[in-house]
């Protein structure tokens, strides 16, 4: 790569980053201060030895010097920048689009792969999504705190963490959880095969899109997944310290270079910290010399060592980015885990983390992980977990055949084409169209209808709730999982899944339009198709109720593959029939009145004697305050059909807790547990022993009359 | 409790069918939708497929048993998985071996016949595991957990059965009937499923039972739906304990079709508080003995009013009665 920028522009640039005059370089290097201006200026080029002498002049090399592709590490460092507080008072006590969302790792995993999915280079590969979880304590800890200048920090994090506002909290709690116990979780979510953040650290770009500003969405793609610019909070929302450090890779060059583009953003409420007043946000950067008055932080080019001291090392040099969310945090997860006290950081917390990763990410992108019809997957996403960097759950790829065999098979059968028409055989996946009128949209046509593609095939409980219809459109993101209505009893456990506008295959008619549309009733969570602004304004205030007969006809498209038939009633005898059903009930009602019952048997022992006989031992459960009355053991041979053949006792001991009178088994008044053991008389077996089982029941005797 | 003089396999053995194809004579094997069973019922359905003159069915089969049977050191050899169709009214048994599919052992597959002729109403299907158990060959070592049922006639794949009704006049047909022309309606437990007739002949019964109308005739038609159905479940529990299989020892078996169901759904309330196995036995023995029988009437009658839902049905007519006559009065 030659030359990065002119000469002239670099050379100011590093001087005024370090601080120093056009004399004091001439002075160092030893020409005149003319010579100098000139260079600046761009009228004369210094001669080879003379640019060793300034590269030893600003603490670099020479190779520097002649590619300026970087600036010099010379001057002031890379540090903590914040922004003061606005002249008119106003205050922000947090920021609104990471309050959108809970503190919950399945949706970040949600928004930040849908992001990295419609980020994916257009190459036919997939984008690959990383998520790694890091418990950082002691030394590793230390040395962590030390790169991000935790120094600089801690007033700030101090002065935000004594608010009482609901951000306050959050932070406090972090801190306390960081000091306290000495840990820090670091989540990283990396994606590799995508854009990365191209573009100027101001102007309209990635970069400026997700480290500068809120609410912008620049997405492009047509079946690009978000379009409200929300996703990118939920980064910053996961982090109790609203601290996110980021690496990327360009997949197209900025300022002559690709790799290591670093910056951090910390999203604090307004804070007062010396006597001086701070606005929220602030960047971890080199200070940009090219504005002037407040200081504004830059991302810069870091060398391999600041980001691996920052653990922000990518695996490779392919385009994508990294986010580092510090002290990453999972109130859902917290809530499962129900602790009785209710407080408290459970141990095991990355765990659950962890499997809360791989659960959403299976439930979320399962269609945009599974290949099929010699096709790749548009995505793979993998999950780990370390403690101070050493691997404690190894790597797990989510593969949507594990997380969601029965709707993973259903897309491959799309996509390959091997779908049924009706569901004759079990595994098989049958394919109908449903139509969605997509409405004419304000200067965009008349709109026209759309054919949704539905497929169905039978699931087990491994997809999570069976009976169910999942939504989707072309960026093949689960939107919506419902159930399917008015199922008859007995129907087979099914997985649907409709595939609508640009997933619905190139074939299908007005996918553009039914993509657009769909779009378009997406709320911010991406969880539903409804009524929203977009759609009331861009289509017409009825538009959603095309959604709605949507999910009618796909409902009813279900039933008609898969809904049990129903016995057929002639109409004078129904109200009489259905009161006169029997069989299939799964449980015995319970009885009117109470009663707690007989003494059972609850163990038993036997084996074949030396002589043939079946040598027993049992043991009697006796229900507390129940009947005691006495019980007859008595020895069955086991057959399949027919009456069972009685054998007789040749001897039969009470043990334990019972009596043995007239062959029958009095209990000890009180007590839980009886025991008592019997041998069988050979002469009584009509058959081999060893030919058949035996079973063992206690009657109640025929003298009892109850 | 039962012993077995081997050793058994322990663990969940479960089987369901895949597919089911039915043959015409002359034609090819027709797939059935999967509609026609029920996994979660676990029923095969044979009745509704349009086909009336089917001769035979396959059912596609798939068991899944535990890994531990076929384990190098599992004490069992020659282990091989079978199905079995056995249907207790006509006493057809059909075996078939499954083959493993899997290289663990677990999965088994095959396909059964079932041939209408060998059958009559439902047939149950099971598998067994069978191996060779300390050098005796053909051991059961497990059995399924469940149960499937080909029901040859039903149409919906449900458990549940309903009891019939017939809408006839009684002063035609059958001659059986004809000397109970006067009465609304009968209860007969003679045939495969008990069957209600509700008498046509009895003028505007029929007009009340299906009509729509609220107001007294509502009220009237639910109170007597709920007799009738009393009238059902008393004469079903008499129809069904009068005629029970008894073992050598004197223990009376359940009945393997409606019967046995109607015996399970009442006794908790006929004799509460005993395992059911018992308290068929205490009933048997009381009918079958002199002293009881008598006491166990207003038991069964409690049995059969509860099932029958009269309680609230009469309760809902008086208020519905009451009601009215405020209306009137205002």
């Amino acid at each position: 790569m030659h030359g990065g920028e002119d000469f002239g522009p670099w050379l100011a640039r590093q001087l005024r980053m370090a601080g120093r005059t056009q004399t004091e370089l001439a002075d160092s290097v030893g020409v005149t201060r003319a010579a100098v201006s000139a260079w600046i200026t761009g009228r004369a080029r210094p001669r080879d030895e003379t640019i060793r002498k300034i590269a030893t002049a600003l603490g670099t090399d020479a190779s520097t010097v002649r590619n300026r592709t970087t600036d010099t590490l010379a001057g002031r460092p890379v540090a903590w920048y914040h922004r003061p507080a606005p002249r008119d008072g106003g205050r922000e006590f947090g920021n609104a689009a990471a309050f959108a969302f809970e503190a919950d790792v399945s949706v970040l995993a949600r928004e930040a792969t849908q992001n990295s999915l419609d980020e994916r280079l257009d190459n036919g590969q997939p984008v690959r999504v990383r998520y790694t979880l890091d418990e950082l304590s002691g030394e590793t800890l230390a040395a962590f705190r030390e790169a991000i200048n935790w120094k600089e920090l801690a007033s700030h994090y101090e002065a935000a963490a004594s608010r009482t506002r609901k951000v306050g909290q959050v932070i406090s709690a972090g801190l306390r959880d960081m000091y306290t116990r000495d840990r820090l979780v670091l989540l990283r979510v990396d994606d590799y095969n995508a854009h990365g953040l191209t573009g100027d650290d101001y102007e309209d770009g990635r970069f400026a899109a997700v480290v500068r500003r809120q609410l912008d969405s620049r997405k492009t793609a047509r079946d690009a997944g978000g379009s409200y610019g929300l996703g990118k909070a939920t980064l910053w929302a996961t982090s109790r310290l609203g601290l996110v450090l980021i690496n990327s890779t360009l997949s197209e060059p900025h300022e002559g270079r690709r790799e290591r583009r670093l910056i951090g953003r910390l999203d604090l409420p307004w804070r007062e910290v010396d006597g001086k007043a701070w606005a929220g946000p602030a960047w971890f950067g080199r200070p940009d010399p090219h504005v002037d008055g407040d200081d504004v932080a830059r991302s810069w080019w870091a060398d391999e060592e600041t980001v691996d001291r920052l653990r922000l090392t990518r695996e490779s040099g392919e385009p994508g980015t990294s986010f580092l969310i510090v002290g990453a945090h999972d109130v859902a997860s917290l809530a499962d885990a129900a602790s009785p006290e209710g407080e408290g950081v459970d141990d095991d917390s990355v765990q659950r983390m962890h499997q809360r990763l791989v659960e959403a990410l299976g439930r979320n992108f399962w269609a945009a992980m599974t290949s099929g019809g010699g096709r790749r997957p548009l995505l793979e996403a993998s999950v780990r977990s370390f403690r101070n960097g050493k691997e404690v759950i190894p790597e797990r790829h989510v593969d949507p055949d594990v997380e969601q065999p029965a709707r993973t098979r259903a897309f491959r059968a799309f996509l390959e084409g091997a779908t049924v028409d009706r569901l004759t055989e079990a595994g098989q996946v049958a394919m109908t169209t449903v139509p969605l009128r997509v409405p004419g949209r304000e200067g965009f046509g008349s709109g026209g209808e759309h054919r949704a593609v539905l497929l169905v095939t039978d699931g087990d409980d491994l997809d999570g709730e069976p009976y169910a219809l999942t939504m989707m459109r072309g960026n093949r993101m689960t939107v919506r999982v419902g159930p399917v209505p008015n199922l008859p009893i007995g129907t087979n456990p099914f997985q649907a899944v409709l595939l609508a506008g640009r997933a619905a295959g190139d074939a299908a008619p007005f996918a553009d339009e039914a993509e657009a549309f769909l779009r378009a009733s997406e709320p911010p969570e991406h969880d539903k198709w409804g009524q929203t602004d977009e759609l009331r304004t861009c289509y017409s205030p009825s538009a959603y109720r095309r959604i709605a007969a949507l999910t009618r006809e796909a409902n009813k498209a279900v039933r008609d593959l898969v809904a049990v038939p129903q016995e057929k009633r002639r109409a004078g005898t129904e109200r009489l029939r259905k009161r006169l059903a029997v069989g299939g009930r799964r449980t015995g009602r319970p009885a009117a009145s109470g009663g707690t019952g007989i003494p059972t048997l609850d163990e038993l022992n036997a084996h074949i004697g030396t002589d043939g006989a079946w040598c027993v031992t049992a043991e009697v459960r006796i229900p507390q305050g129940g009947d005691s009355r006495p019980l007859v053991p008595v020895a069955k041979l086991d057959v399949r059909s027919g009456p069972k053949p009685v054998l007789a006792w040749a001897e039969l001991v009470a043990l334990h807790n019972c009596e043995l009178i007239d062959g029958a088994l009095h209990f000890t008044s009180g007590a839980r547990r009886a025991t008592f053991s019997g041998v069988t008389d050979v002469s009584t077996h009509p058959v081999r022993t060893t030919l058949s089982g035996l079973v063992v029941e206690l009657r109640t005797g025929k003298e009892d009359k109850a | 409790m039962k012993a077995y003089p081997y050793r058994r396999l322990a663990g969940p053995v479960s089987l369901r069918v895949t597919a089911v194809e039915l043959k015409v004579p002359g034609e090819s094997r027709e797939p059935l939708d999967t509609k026609a069973f029920s996994v979660v019922e676990q029923v095969v359905a044979l009745g509704g497929t349009g086909f009336d003159d089917w001769e035979s069915a396959r059912l596609k089969l798939s068991a899944t048993i535990p890994s531990k049977a076929t384990a190098p050191d599992s004490g069992w050899s020659d282990v091989s998985v079978v199905a079995v169709l056995t249907e207790k009214a006509t006493n057809a048994r059909t075996v078939v071996p499954l083959e493993s599919t899997t290289e663990s052992g677990r999965e088994w597959t095959g396909f059964l016949d079932v041939w209408r002729a060998d059958h009559r109403d439902r047939a149950s299907l099971s598998v067994h595991v069978v191996a060779r158990a300390d050098g005796v060959p053909g051991r059961v070592i497990a059995t399924a957990q469940n149960e499937w049922i080909v029901d040859l006639s039903a149409e919906a794949p449900r458990r549940q059965r309903e009891l019939d009704v017939v809408i006839a006049g009684f002063r035609e047909g059958p001659q059986w009937r004809r000397p109970f022309r006067e009465v609304p309606w009968i209860v007969d437990t003679s045939g495969d499923v008990a069957a209600v007739h509700v008498n046509t002949d009895f003028e505007g019964l029929t007009d009340l039972l299906s009509g729509s109308g609220s107001g007294v005739e509502g009220l009237v038609r639910d109170l007597l739906l709920a007799q009738m159905c009393t009238d059902v479940w008393t004469a079903v529990f008499h129809a069904a304990v009068g005629d029970l299989e008894v073992e050598e020892d004197g223990t009376p078996l359940f009945p393997h079709d409606w019967r046995g169901e109607v015996l399970r759904e009442m006794l908790p309330d006929v004799m509460p508080g005993r395992p059911l196995e018992e308290a068929l036995g205490e009933v048997h023995r009381r009918r079958t003995e002199a002293a009881g029988w008598i006491d166990l009437q207003p038991r069964i009658h409690f049995a059969a009013t509860r099932r029958a839902e009269m309680p609230k049905a009469l309760s809902t007519t008086i208020r519905g009665l009451d009601r009215l006559q405020q209306r009137a009065d205002a």
